[in-house]
């Protein structure tokens, strides 16, 4: 993340430079017409006012303002845009409902904002094939609301799951806080519906376990993030919802004795459902959002559970709860009923934006490290917190190793921002010292894309930009994010 | 000063600042056919503020996670970004920032077209308070030329107490004389209350033991807070406090939040609230006609009141009144705006029947004999369309429908 420096360099290049947009076409009248012909006049938008709510994400302190927004209704009309686009050489930004925190849906070189929200159909649910095809724009929630009607689970369930569209997650390739039994989205979708930069309409994969004709594209395109193509329906694998699920909370001194229990309870042979942590900062933020009785005074919780036949469940929570007082649990309490466990889940999810009553800004990160180094990790961004005066509240999905620590930052106050900025490099570098990386499940996005490299080397950054060329010969497809 | 408000003092440069040069990513990172770090943003408009039209703190603190878009009426007709709560606060901040004409269309359209529901604020973590950004933001929208007519006519009207006073010739509303004391709980009578549905104070009145309905209360303001002029809605609401001292009871929900926030929620007791908290027992149940010459228990269902569920999260209490006297069975959509949402139905006709549509779909494969309501715009708004489909449920207020046990109680005795 540069935003900070982007910011202070920004005051001077104002007046001397301008972006360079000379390898793009404009969006013209001409282009306007053409593009209400595709998806009809109403659905066009192209005034300050209309393009000033799709000029940013979730992203903070990232914003750029896109030439037109368009909502098309069909795949048709994406590939007809799609078409157009690339003879007229114009970048398309795709966006779902725009919850990303990578700043991967911002226009970075204007253009046009597709938003794929009006596909919003579930098209098919079958258990007999434990599967369900969908339409890009239906939330995560619904898809899983739709599976959970015929007693079949979709695992993957990011935080923003209410919000979130299934296409968004796929391009995200977004994780959850059930990645470490169940894996994350990737491990989930069996095949695309996808429409080329260049307009071609193409099937990959489908609704087969095993396939292996090709190269596995549907592998490629998740986690590609709108620069390889539009993805407008997902064929995705459900699982039999399991009969159960149990939830307990487990107290500790400081993040990195939380951080020590993960590793043991791993190392004690249970591969739980839910294995989150939050620090003392996170829990008094979502206990003031929440207010679900949680102990304010603890340097930190473990969240753990597991879900499935319930004298398993009881079992696996007992001895996670044994684990967690081996490494020096101040206590810890069991939910009783679902409901309690299912309110504490939810408060995990809300711990990013109930950290936003502490400061106005947000700073969010998504570093991943190996298991048994989280304890270490934590210990490092407490360091860097200290060493750059910042605010750090951390917490995230400690069972798979995904740390989010975010920096709560006023900006009014001096230099804050900029040394926020400064900690983000600092955790990166110390992520990939741990052998480790700079996003576990947000993505690269414009966010994180100068850093990138840093985890993946010359060599694959050369190839990453070989692949988006051979998918995408003009460049119009999310310009400015991985690859491009 | 942040480098926030820097920026907010060139509100001239946003569009060349939105994408100018940045030459600070890390030299090591090249590109094919574009030096990346060229490429780059504007901070937004999150921190800006150049007008001075809102309250910062308030405006601050959204982070625009989302999480508000599902809760949204406006949202779900089109899934439209611009019409969610999140899409409205960042125009709000363009407003602010100064990188939006004051006039423009989409700011005006946006303004209008919010339910003012404050179902948003429910699932938002950080604890924004939207519903008081809208009022500001309508402040400053609706001044001037942009003033909507009809919303004009409606604050003059509701604010002449004469008028008031007036409609209850017509058809008489709950009242007593002589200034209201503090050692009494007041009815509240309402603007439109009094005057659509008198029947609703005079069943209060039966309700609450020892309740008095003084004729000497106006409007409380609700009405200008939400359309435009929330200094005047604020004046209402303290004047009501000193024409009824003490505890005010209000049969309208949508009041209800704004006299809390004005008077102190101390002093404001929702009908339903108050009864639950005084241990009132219903003296029988609500019978209607079985079809075959004798009589059953009823079947109803609740329409929530947007800013009594939403700002003043009272929810359990109409329901478990309703419990005492008939069979319950709750909407799925309950605790959704109806689409009457105070002037909307009058300001925006169209968009209001297209949110209602789907409750009347719902209602109707609910088979109830009655919705009830705790706030006189659902309630009309319910009312007629139910009446107009000629459907078999019928909208009664939750007063009425009590005053109603008591009266068939007294009828079989």
């Amino acid at each position: 993340m540069t935003v900070g420096a982007a910011r202070v360099h920004a005051e001077t290049a104002a007046t001397s430079a301008t972006p360079d947009r000379s390898r793009f076409g404009a969006v013209d009248e001409a282009v306007l017409k053409a593009l209400r012909k595709i998806v009809g006049s109403d659905y066009v938008r192209s005034s300050d006012g209309d393009l000033a709510p799709f000029s940013r994400d979730a992203t903070p302190l990232f914003a750029a303002r896109p030439d037109a927004v368009i909502f098309p209704a069909s795949t048709e009309e994406v590939a007809a845009v799609l078409k157009l686009a690339t003879e007229r050489r114009i970048p398309v930004t795709p966006r779902g409902a725009g919850s990303n925190l990578a700043a991967a849906t911002a226009a970075t070189y204007g253009g046009i904002v597709m938003v794929l929200t009006r596909l919003d159909q579930i098209v098919e649910v079958s258990a007999s094939e434990l599967l369900a095809v969908v339409q890009t724009g239906v939330t995560t929630a619904e898809l899983s609301a739709a599976a959970g009607k015929q007693g079949l689970l979709y695992a993957p369930d990011p935080g923003s799951r209410t919000v979130s569209t299934v296409g968004g997650n796929v391009a995200m390739c977004a994780g959850g806080l059930r990645g470490l039994k169940y894996g994350v989205t990737r491990n989930y979708v069996l095949g695309l519906l996808v429409v080329l930069p260049t307009g071609e309409i193409i099937r990959t994969g489908g609704r087969l376990w095993k396939d292996v004709a090709g190269y596995d594209l549907t592998r490629l395109l998740t986690g590609s993030e709108g620069t390889l193509g539009v993805i407008t329906e997902a064929t995705v694998a459900l699982l039999p919802a399991p009969a159960t699920s149990g939830t307990g909370v487990a107290y500790f001194r400081s993040l990195s004795d939380a951080g020590r229990a993960v590793a043991r309870v791993i190392a004690d042979g249970v591969v739980p459902a839910t294995l989150e942590f939050l620090d003392g900062k996170c829990i008094n933020a979502v206990e003031d959002y929440a207010g679900l009785g949680l102990d304010r005074t603890a340097g930190a919780l473990l969240l753990f559970g597991d879900d499935g036949a319930p004298d398993v469940v009881q079992t696996n929570l007992a001895r996670m709860a044994v684990s967690c007082e081996t490494e020096g649990a101040l206590g810890f309490t069991v939910a009783k009923e679902i409901v309690e466990s299912e309110a504490l889940l939810e408060a995990r999810r809300c711990a990013l934006p109930a950290l936003a009553r502490l400061a106005p800004v947000t700073i969010l990160e998504d570093v991943a490290v190996p298991r048994p180094r989280i304890a270490e990790m934590v210990d490092r961004i407490d360091a860097i917190a200290e060493r750059n005066r910042l605010t750090i509240a951390t917490f995230g999905h400690a069972g798979d190793g995904n740390l989010h620590p975010t920096a709560v930052v006023d900006p009014g106050d001096g230099d804050a921002v900029e040394r926020a900025h400064a900690a983000v490099g600092q955790i990166f570098t110390a992520a990939i010292d741990l052998g480790g990386t700079i996003t576990g499940e947000h993505g690269v996005g414009a966010a994180k894309l100068p850093y990138l490299e840093q985890r993946l080397g010359a060599d694959q950054m050369a190839l990453l930009r070989r692949v988006k060329t051979a998918f995408d010969p003009a460049g119009i497809l999310n310009p400015g994010k991985t690859g491009s | 000063m942040s480098v926030l408000s820097e920026r907010g003092g060139q509100p001239d440069q946003n569009d060349v600042l939105s994408r100018v040069a940045d030459g600070v990513s890390p030299s090591s990172v090249h590109h094919s056919d574009d030096v990346l770090g060229l490429a780059t943003y504007g901070t937004g408009d999150h921190g800006v503020h150049t007008r001075g039209i809102f309250d910062p703190e308030l405006l601050d603190r959204c982070i625009s996670c989302g999480f508000c878009l599902p809760a949204c009426p406006t949202y779900a007709l089109e899934k439209d970004e611009a019409s969610s709560p999140r899409g409205r606060i960042t125009l709000m901040r363009a407003l602010e920032a100064g990188t939006l004409d004051p006039h423009d269309q989409t700011l005006q359209e946006q303004s209008s077209q919010c339910l003012g529901c404050r179902a948003c604020e429910v699932p938002c973590p950080a604890g924004v308070e939207y519903g008081l950004l809208l009022e500001t933001w309508r402040d400053h929208q609706w001044s001037g030329r942009h003033g909507n007519p009809l919303a004009r006519v409606l604050r003059w009207g509701v604010a002449r107490r004469s008028l008031l006073r007036l409609s209850g010739l017509v058809r008489p509303f709950a009242r007593t004389r002589g200034y209201a004391r503090a050692t009494k709980p007041h009815i509240m009578l309402g603007c439109a209350e009094r005057a659509l549905f008198p029947s609703v104070s005079r069943a209060a009145v039966r309700l609450v033991p020892g309740a008095d309905a003084p004729i000497e209360q106006g409007c409380c303001g609700a009405l200008h807070a939400h359309n435009g002029d929330s200094a005047k809605g604020a004046d209402m609401a303290r004047r009501l406090g000193q024409d009824l001292p003490g505890t005010i009871i209000t049969t309208a929900g949508g009041c209800a939040a704004h006299i809390a926030h004005h008077l102190g929620r101390d002093h404001l007791k929702e009908l339903s609230e108050h009864l639950v908290e005084t241990g009132y027992r219903a003296t029988g149940e609500l019978l209607v006609p079985d079809g075959h010459g004798g009589q059953r228990r009823a079947r109803v269902t609740l329409q929530d009141s947007c800013h009594l569920r939403n700002g003043l999260r009272v929810t359990a209490q109409p329901r478990a009144l309703l419990r005492q006297v008939a069979d319950y069975v709750e909407l799925p959509s309950a605790g959704g705006c109806c689409g009457s949402a105070g002037s909307y139905s009058i300001l925006r006709p169209k968009e209001s029947a297209r949110i209602l549509a789907p409750k009347l779909a719902e209602i109707k494969a609910l088979d109830v004999d009655f919705i009830v309501t705790v706030n006189p715009g659902c309630q009309l708004q319910l009312q007629s369309a139910l009446m107009l489909r000629r459907s078999g449920t019928k909208a009664i207020h939750l007063a009425d429908l009590l005053a109603r046990v008591e009266d068939q109680v007294a009828a079989r005795s």
